[in-house]
């Protein structure tokens, strides 16, 4: 049944909103993630990326994360020599995790979200309507 | 003689097959709201004069043997795309016009319930006529 396929579409929708709100969370918790070690790297920025896949048993195209990227900008540094990540020099590097970004990127996903549920809503009801169809 | 052999039901049932069609497209396409580079897709509309055509002046193919096919059946999955969807690309390469797409889809989920409406009220004056209430 057509609508069936509606909502398993809409589903992995879903899924991939919520994994990529997964990879945001991580993004958030570890903002201010150092290296344990004099001079290492901290957390790396992690960055979900979408795909759109040929799903053969329904013959229509779903949506899943595709490889997770990191992100390659700068690491901001301070200047913390008594840090014990901090540098020869006494800088630290903190993760390239903006905040403000991570917040806007988080409304996004929530949004289509909750997009792809009102999809699944309407096709809910349409199918009732169609039952519906039966006691009348 | 079955329910879809009258031209309304037929009709009705083949516009109920489209929304139903649609309802999918819609539903890819907001899925893929966030891919890059996914374009997004929508049915041509229904052409009810094409449509009425086919439900009332049809030419059927004769039947010789009980194992023959019928020419004409009821529409499947069928239906034209409509080619001139036009959508701006985003500077993300994202294509999907989220707001647009839940229009679509409200729309639809309506046109559908007017056409199930429609299909109830049919059967409703068939029962009439048959005498029961």
């Amino acid at each position: 049944m057509d609508f069936l396929k509606s909502m398993a579409i809409a589903a992995s929708g879903l899924k991939a909103q919520s994994g990529r709100m997964r990879v945001i969370a991580e993004n958030i918790a570890n903002a201010d993630s150092t290296a344990q070690r004099a001079g290492g790297t901290p957390y790396r920025r992690k960055i979900p990326t979408f795909r759109a896949e040929i799903d053969r048993a329904l013959d229509a195209q779903t949506v899943g994360m595709g490889r997770m990227q990191l992100d390659q900008s700068e690491f901001r540094t301070k200047y913390e020599p008594g840090h014990p990540a901090a540098d020869a020099k006494g800088y630290v590097k903190y993760p390239n995790v903006n905040p403000l970004v991570e917040m806007t990127d988080m409304r996004e996903a929530q949004r289509s979200y909750e997009a792809n549920l009102n999809v699944i809503g309407a096709t809910r009801r349409m199918i009732q309507r169609t039952i519906d169809l039966l006691k009348a | 003689m079955a329910i879809s052999d009258l031209p309304i039901f037929s009709m009705l049932r083949t516009r109920m097959n489209w929304h139903q069609e649609r309802q999918r497209l819609l539903a890819e396409n907001v899925a893929n709201a966030d891919t890059p580079g996914y374009r997004a897709r929508d049915l041509a509309p229904l052409d009810f004069g094409r449509q009425l055509e086919q439900a009332s002046g049809q030419l059927q193919l004769a039947l010789t043997a009980p194992g023959h096919f019928s020419g004409g059946g009821a529409t499947g999955g069928g239906f034209p795309l409509d080619r001139a969807t036009k959508s701006d690309v985003r500077p993300m390469g994202k294509a999907v016009n989220l707001e647009d797409e839940m229009m679509k889809v409200a729309a639809n989920q309506m046109d559908h319930q007017a056409a199930i409406s429609l299909y109830s009220r049919s059967m409703g004056l068939l029962k009439t006529a048959i005498g029961k209430r």
